[in-house]
């Protein structure tokens, strides 16, 4: 039997991670860097499977997730309803996008200052840091969505009599679907981002915060365990979660080439 | 000829007193403008369509049909000259024309009936009773074949299935106009064929006022009871043909090929300097 060419490249994939694990190993057992800095894979499970037990891992990255959840959630209906009067308006999007392109480079840890000056080290900063991160890249998306609606459909909805009042969510916010998807994704992972730092300083629970707590105690095995789980999460969230609405939607606005 | 055996008349026999023109095109030119270049598209066109009456527009590419039937439609203002239906000017769409593309432009976000559906949401008769659009739509789904797949998302239909649906979804809202820009394209002979004979059989069954473009003189021998043929760009009336068959016509009928090559004809005649499908 032949494995078909996705599964021979699955087999890769995985025998590139193990091999990543070996390096690690063997980095790790020729001793060049001190093994309180350095831990072996083995070292950062047994730590994590250790926090786990102690009743610290999951409640964490339940915090987290929560925090991303509802933060997120507000992110992204804050950018829809911007990004959409800046879809249907040209001096509208002039206007904001530039500002948008410029809060989009800033880093999602450049947000943690101000939110501590604004709200102190309540968990509402947290929340701050997530929407500002996450707004623009979702404002703009949407907005890109709309101008790049195919025009057919909107003169198919003429035609068909679809009165003005109707056109923006019966046509124009699910024609311009696929590309908003595209940002909502991209506006979880800065989300994502935004999160973790701001949960190293204002935090007493959450995945940032065991970051911190792991550095504050010198064990880098936390640190390298927590920072493998963020990325593990971050990854599952948005290939998996994200990654599949979207390939579903761009199946069906037929944006995908059949293979 | 007395080749009546058929009930309804057709629009185009001279027994019946002539119906009020419904369409009434008068002078109507249109010029783009594009970055200061001036495109002119037509030259004055002066066009009587009547209730029921089957209108194909035809001739090389670029003269300006697919402009005109915008231009009926609402999407584009003329630049002089006037169009009425039913006495009132033509502004921009409404529910009295409704314009079928050449690409089928159903929504994807929409599965097939809901597609079919949408149109009737806008209409006075049906604007609160969901259940009657739901019924109107079965019903139009079911006369195209089609009522297997009216949960499926149109993603999953072949081309000449979407062309039907999106023929569905025009006849669902009932317009007193109908216009059809190249409807039935790239699709194969033996899908074509049935869609001809499918929207004769609406047309018999509905009498509904149709205004349709294409390159094909078979399709226009078979489909109009009139066919109108444009000179090269910019485009005018050249002559218009009555055609006088019985329907439902078949395709591949003598008669209409006979039609058909007349009509392939007055085209070719004196059109040497514009090739159709030349690129300008
Ligand atoms: N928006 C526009 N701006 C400028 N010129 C245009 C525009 N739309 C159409 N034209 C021009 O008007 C002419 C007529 O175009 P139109 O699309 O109506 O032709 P057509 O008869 O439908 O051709 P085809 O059979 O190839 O579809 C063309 O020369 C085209 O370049
Ligand atoms: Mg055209």
């Amino acid at each position: 039997m032949k494995p078909s060419p996705e599964k021979k490249f699955r087999l890769y994939v995985f025998g590139f991670y193990l091999l990543l694990f070996v390096i690690w190993q063997a980095l790790f057992s020729l001793r060049i860097i001190p093994d309180y800095l350095f831990p072996s894979p083995l070292q950062v499970g047994w730590r994590l499977w250790e926090l786990g037990n102690d009743g610290m891992l999951w409640p964490s990255i339940k915090a987290t997730l929560a925090r991303m959840a509802i933060g997120f959630s507000i992110a992204a209906g804050i950018g829809l309803v911007i990004g959409m009067p800046m879809g249907m308006s040209r001096v509208v999007n002039s206007c904001l996008k530039s500002l948008f392109l410029g809060l989009q480079t800033l880093p999602s840890a450049a947000w943690v200052p101000i939110s501590l000056l604004i709200f102190g080290l309540s968990d509402s900063g947290i929340y701050f840091v997530v929407i500002m991160s996450s707004v623009a890249a979702v404002a703009i998306a949407t907005s890109d969505g709309i101008l790049h609606i195919p025009p057919i459909y909107l003169r198919a909805a003429r035609t068909l009599g679809t009165p003005g009042y109707a056109m923006p969510f019966r046509v124009i916010l699910p024609a311009a679907l696929p590309r908003i998807v595209t940002g909502v994704k991209l506006g979880w992972t800065l989300g994502w981002h935004g999160a973790v730092s701001a949960e190293l300083i204002k935090s007493s629970i959450g995945l940032g915060y065991l970051l911190y707590m792991g550095r504050e105690l010198n064990d880098a095995a936390q640190v390298l365990g927590i920072m493998v789980l963020t990325i593990l999460f971050g990854l599952l969230l948005d290939r998996f979660l994200f990654g599949q609405i979207e390939h579903r939607i761009r199946r069906r606005w037929g944006l995908l080439t059949p293979a | 000829m007395t080749q009546n055996s058929s009930s309804v008349p057709a629009p185009g026999e001279s027994a019946a007193a002539p119906a009020p023109a419904k369409l009434r095109l008068a002078n109507v030119t249109k010029t783009f403008e594009n970055a200061g270049q001036n495109v002119e598209a037509l030259k004055p066109i002066n066009l009587e369509i009547r209730e029921g009456e089957y209108v194909v527009l035809f001739g090389p590419s670029g003269c300006g049909k697919s402009t005109l039937l915008n231009l009926i439609a609402g999407f584009e203002e003329p630049t002089s000259g006037e169009i009425t239906l039913e006495g009132r000017r033509v502004t921009r769409p409404g529910h009295d024309r409704l314009m079928m593309f050449q690409e089928h432009a159903l929504f994807p976000w929409l599965k097939v009936i809901d597609n079919v559906v949408y149109g009737l949401g806008w209409r006075p008769g049906y604007r609160f009773r969901p259940r009657l659009r739901r019924q109107k739509a079965r019903e139009l789904l079911k006369l195209m074949h089609l009522e297997e797949f009216a949960r499926s998302p149109i993603h999953e239909l072949s081309g000449g299935m979407k062309q039907r649906a999106a023929l569905a979804r025009a006849l669902a809202p009932d317009p007193k106009v109908l216009l059809i820009d190249e409807p039935f394209p790239a699709l194969d002979a033996l899908v074509r064929a049935r869609l001809y004979s499918e929207l004769q059989d609406i047309l018999v069954r509905t009498r509904k006022t149709i205004v349709s473009v294409t390159h094909d003189p078979r399709e226009a021998a078979c489909l109009g009871d009139r066919v109108i043929v444009f000179t090269g760009r910019p485009g005018s009336i050249k002559t218009e043909i009555k055609v006088d068959l019985p329907r439902p016509r078949d395709i591949n009928d003598p008669q209409v090929a006979g039609y058909a090559g007349k009509i392939a004809a007055l085209l070719e005649e004196g059109q040497r300097e514009t090739i159709p499908g030349e690129k300008v």
